[in-house]
């Protein structure tokens, strides 16, 4: 709880540099409260630490930060070995203190409260400098084809009543690191200030969005720092700025989907850290406590880095790797190959935000009021209520944050832009799954099976046919299509399909030769199918 | 003080388990409202201390208050205990949600599936309340036992050890021993099921046949319900506990069973219609019908389901579906369960 710190009633939003200051002092405080005064407690929280971070060091290519860093942990481990529990203690508030420090080292607030100004021409000329075509375009016709391309939907003048009215967390779904860019670029067409968020240390040093990403309101993260005090400066550094009514954004799927499905299994720590913040805004009793969950997914047509998301996903070795350095996105020419395509294609992305929810899965009203599954009216408060009076309970607390986990998955799916690339992938993948009902499916994909191509009519029935299913799903509220998807027929579903699945990748999921459509990279066909995966199309008759 | 100290725990439901909970809680001492929709029964219940419909011989304590103003009770209570048959279940947990609030708790003791949506009745109450805070108390609990003071005990699944620990601190003292879970899905699986088996364990009584018949089905009983639980997320663990073989076990032997008595009576001769024309709701009808219908759907073979719909829906004889049942195929005992 930020008791201890005067806040500026009238800067909810946007912080000061002495707002920044406090927050890293309290920062440390919390943290160094967590640890507590157990000399035990001390002892391994500092020698974890440094072992966690040594180790670390070890894997560092930048020789002359490691230097630095490993005299720094040297000089402390020195020291602790024949400190007392109170020296201890003072070592380890060291190390939080540099933590803390380049946690929000990264995050510049003049920058954040000028971002507002600066982020719209700075992204829009990003975006566009990202493709010549529409460059020229913009020069002549202002940056209106941005607009068009890039499509914000869903939920927006609810969200923005929320962020009026408390601070909002968004939850998107996370396929390309293309996503912080276009999440800023969402932010600010919604006309809502920028969203704190924890970027990669990959993201700020990366040639193209670095510089972007203090604009976006980003701060630090180290992944690579697997120290459990770490972890806690990160999660009370978010939970502070969410206290002081800063909105955050963080990718609950934790890294991007390597599957190309929408995320089920999420990682929830700052949603607990949410919960955190709203109890101890209650218990301050401050004008706005109340912390609003948004889902919000991000739909591509084709994925930047889908090769190599996918290959991952496939290496039973790839699904430990948390960080790649060598995909698509650290090649600024296939950024700009991939933007240059995707626009020229006329392609559309679409940014869609849920309806806000409180911390307990409630939809939110156009009066930000808690609103159950009945409609009725919620009063959220009294779900951290003990005894009366506003309460933390860690066992409670984290079936609450299981039951919200729940909730953004439901509107994950709910929210996702089916297109012609998932449906025509979808019908050829599970065409190809028929065909060969006796090979696993890495066999399947590796030899791809007996038959190589399916009859275009014979495409042109399935694709119906699931459109069939697709659209009953969306009259009943349960899917979100695009506009071929929704209102066109399986010609131009499939047309549209191969046009973005033949342009960019290095082979084509699908190609069309003749009267016939031919599997070629089934890796990517498997990525982009997934993306339907969850959704209830053999109930909707989407299955033959 | 808290709004919600009016009360202990308001019972929703003046049937048989309603009243029997009731009835174990007054005499504890707990501060006890017993729901009844009538008012003419909660007068009965209030004025001259019996329910006149369920458990009729048994004297109700004073301290048993009964209410219709279901509005009131909800809102002076931190507990809720539903027990209301599953198939009136929604209308009853859509009423109780209209006043209920975050903080409260509600738990419910209902062995039934909802048969269109093959939901489970927390299912139901998490879609109809805004609580969060909710669980299932079940076990070998026959109520003409339980306010005959035998000893006997049962599991509180919750998810929140609060809904837990509030449970067992109301049983606290009695001859009720309430152990805590945390599936929910198992022991509410295990409940529902219970009731279909039970009308097979009639049935073979009916027929007059022997203990090892009775405990072949039991077993074999035991194996389907763990295999539904399996696919539908439980924890096969429950099967072995109090909600499973427990409950299971005393349902399939009690005579105070309506379900055995209905399987026992229709084996004996008598028509479906007219065993029920006596008994009053019982959950083993709508509960094979949608385990049945469901688990085709789930791809799962549940040959006494078959047996039990077939005598129950679909006017088998008992001949007949003794002979389905003796006509699927044996292989290996534990196949099923142990490759989920």
């Amino acid at each position: 709880m930020l008791g201890a710190m005067p806040i500026s009633p009238a800067t909810p939003i946007l912080l000061t540099e002495d707002d920044q200051e406090r927050l890293k002092i309290e920062g440390v405080l919390r943290v160094m409260e967590h640890v507590g005064s157990d000399p035990q407690r001390i002892e391994s929280a500092l020698f974890d630490t440094l072992y966690e971070e040594r180790r670390r060091l070890e894997k560092e290519h930048d020789r002359d930060k490691a230097r630095a860093q490993r005299q720094f942990y040297d000089q402390i481990q020195a020291e602790a070995l024949r400190a007392n529990a109170q020296r201890q203690r003072q070592l380890l508030k060291r190390i939080v203190e540099s933590f803390a420090a380049e946690v929000a080292g990264h995050f510049d607030p003049r920058f954040y409260a000028l971002a507002t100004k600066v982020v719209p021409t700075g992204l829009s000329v990003l975006l566009n400098a990202m493709s010549p075509i529409e460059l020229v375009r913009a020069a002549s016709h202002g940056f209106r084809t941005l607009e068009e391309r890039i499509v914000v939907g869903g939920e927006v003048d609810a969200v923005q009543r929320a962020a009026r009215h408390g601070t909002v967390v968004l939850v998107p779904t996370h396929s390309s690191n293309l996503d912080s860019i276009l999440l800023g670029y969402g932010i600010m067409r919604m006309g809502l200030p920028p969203f704190l968020y924890g970027a990669g240390l990959n993201l700020f040093e990366h040639k193209f969005i670095g510089i972007f990403m203090h604009n976006l309101g980003a701060y630090t993260v180290d992944r690579r720092k697997q120290a459990w005090v770490y972890k806690e400066v990160l999660k009370t550094y978010a939970g502070c700025t969410m206290e002081l009514g800063l909105h955050n954004l963080f990718f609950p799927g934790g890294t991007r989907s390597r599957s190309g499905a929408v995320e089920t299994k999420l990682k929830l720590g700052l949603v607990s850290t949410a919960l955190e913040a709203y109890i101890n805004n209650l218990r301050r009793v401050t004008e706005r406590p109340d912390v609003f969950i948004v889902p919000c997914t991000l739909n591509y047509q084709i994925v930047l880095e889908g090769e190599t998301l996918i290959d991952d996903h496939l290496k039973e070795v790839g699904k430990s790797r948390y960080i790649i350095e060598d995909d698509e996105f650290s090649k600024p020419r296939r950024i700009i190959d991939f933007i240059t395509k995707l626009f020229a294609l006329d392609s559309r992305i679409h940014m869609i935000v849920s309806r806000p929810m409180d911390l307990f899965g409630n939809t939110i009203d156009d009066e930000c009021r808690s609103r159950d599954r009945r409609g009725r009216v919620v009063d959220r408060r009294k779900y951290v209520m003990i005894d009366g009076a506003p309460a933390h309970d860690g066992q409670r607390d984290q079936e609450y944050v299981r039951e919200i986990g729940r909730a953004i998955v439901e509107r994950f799916h709910r929210d996702t832009v089916v297109d012609a690339t998932k449906v025509l992938s979808h019908v050829m993948f599970e065409w190809l799954r028929e065909e060969n009902r006796d090979m696993d499916v890495y066999r399947l994909l590796r030899t791809g099976g007996a038959v190589e191509s399916l009859p275009l009519s014979e495409a042109h029935e399935r694709v119906d046919r699931m459109l069939g299913a697709l659209r009953a799903l969306a009259a009943d509220g349960r899917a979100r299509l695009d506009d071929t998807v929704a209102g066109r027929d399986a010609t131009k579903v499939i047309d549209e399909a191969l046009a973005h699945l033949g342009c960019y990748h290095r082979r084509p999921a699908v190609a069309r030769r003749g009267d016939r459509l031919f599997h070629v990279d089934r890796n990517l066909l498997l990525y982009y199918q997934n993306r339907l995966s969850g959704f209830d199309l053999a109930a909707g008759g989407g299955r033959p | 003080m808290s709004a919600r100290d009016g009360m202990d725990v308001l019972v929703v439901g003046a049937g048989r388990m309603g009243t029997a909970l009731g009835t174990l809680l007054a005499r504890l001492g707990r501060r006890v409202t017993l729901y009844a929709r009538r008012e003419d029964l909660a007068r009965v219940i209030d004025e001259e201390h019996r329910n006149p419909t369920y458990l009729r011989d048994v004297r109700l304590p004073e301290r048993l208050r009964a209410t219709t103003d279901l509005a009131a009770a909800v809102t002076q209570t931190p507990l809720v205990v539903m027990a209301v048959p599953s198939q009136s279940f929604r209308d009853a947990a859509r009423a109780v949600g209209d006043h209920l609030e975050g903080d409260q708790m509600v738990v419910h003791t209902t062995k039934g599936f909802e048969v269109e949506s093959f939901n489970r009745m927390s299912q139901v109450l998490r879609e109809e309340t805004c609580t969060l805070k909710i669980g299932v108390l079940s076990g070998p609990t026959i109520p003409e036992e339980l306010v005959a003071g035998h000893p006997t005990g049962a599991v509180v699944a919750s998810a929140y050890t609060e809904v837990v620990e509030a449970v067992q601190d109301l049983f606290k003292g009695g001859f009720f021993r309430v152990y805590g879970g945390r599936d929910v899905v198992g022991t509410e699986v295990a409940g529902a099921f219970k009731n279909v088996v039970s009308v097979a364990a009639g049935a073979v009584q009916g027929l007059q046949f022997g203990e090892s018949t009775r405990w072949l089905l039991i077993t074999r009983g035991l194996s389907e319900m763990t295999r539904l639980g399996a696919a539908m997320g439980a924890d096969v663990l429950t099967f072995a506990g109090l909600a499973g073989i427990g409950d299971l076990a005393a349902t399939c032997v009690s005579p105070h069973s309506r379900s055995h008595q209905l399987g026992r009576r229709v084996a004996a001769g008598e028509s479906v219609d007219t065993v029920l024309a006596d008994l009053h709701s019982i959950e083993a009808l709508p509960t094979s019908d949608a385990i049945s219908r469901h688990a085709a759907r789930m791809g799962l073979e549940l040959p006494i389901v078959r047996a039990v719909h077939g005598l129950l829906h679909e006017g088998w004889h008992v001949q007949r579906a003794l002979a389905h049942l003796m006509s699927v195929p044996v292989g290996d005992e534990l196949v099923a369960p142990r490759t989920r």
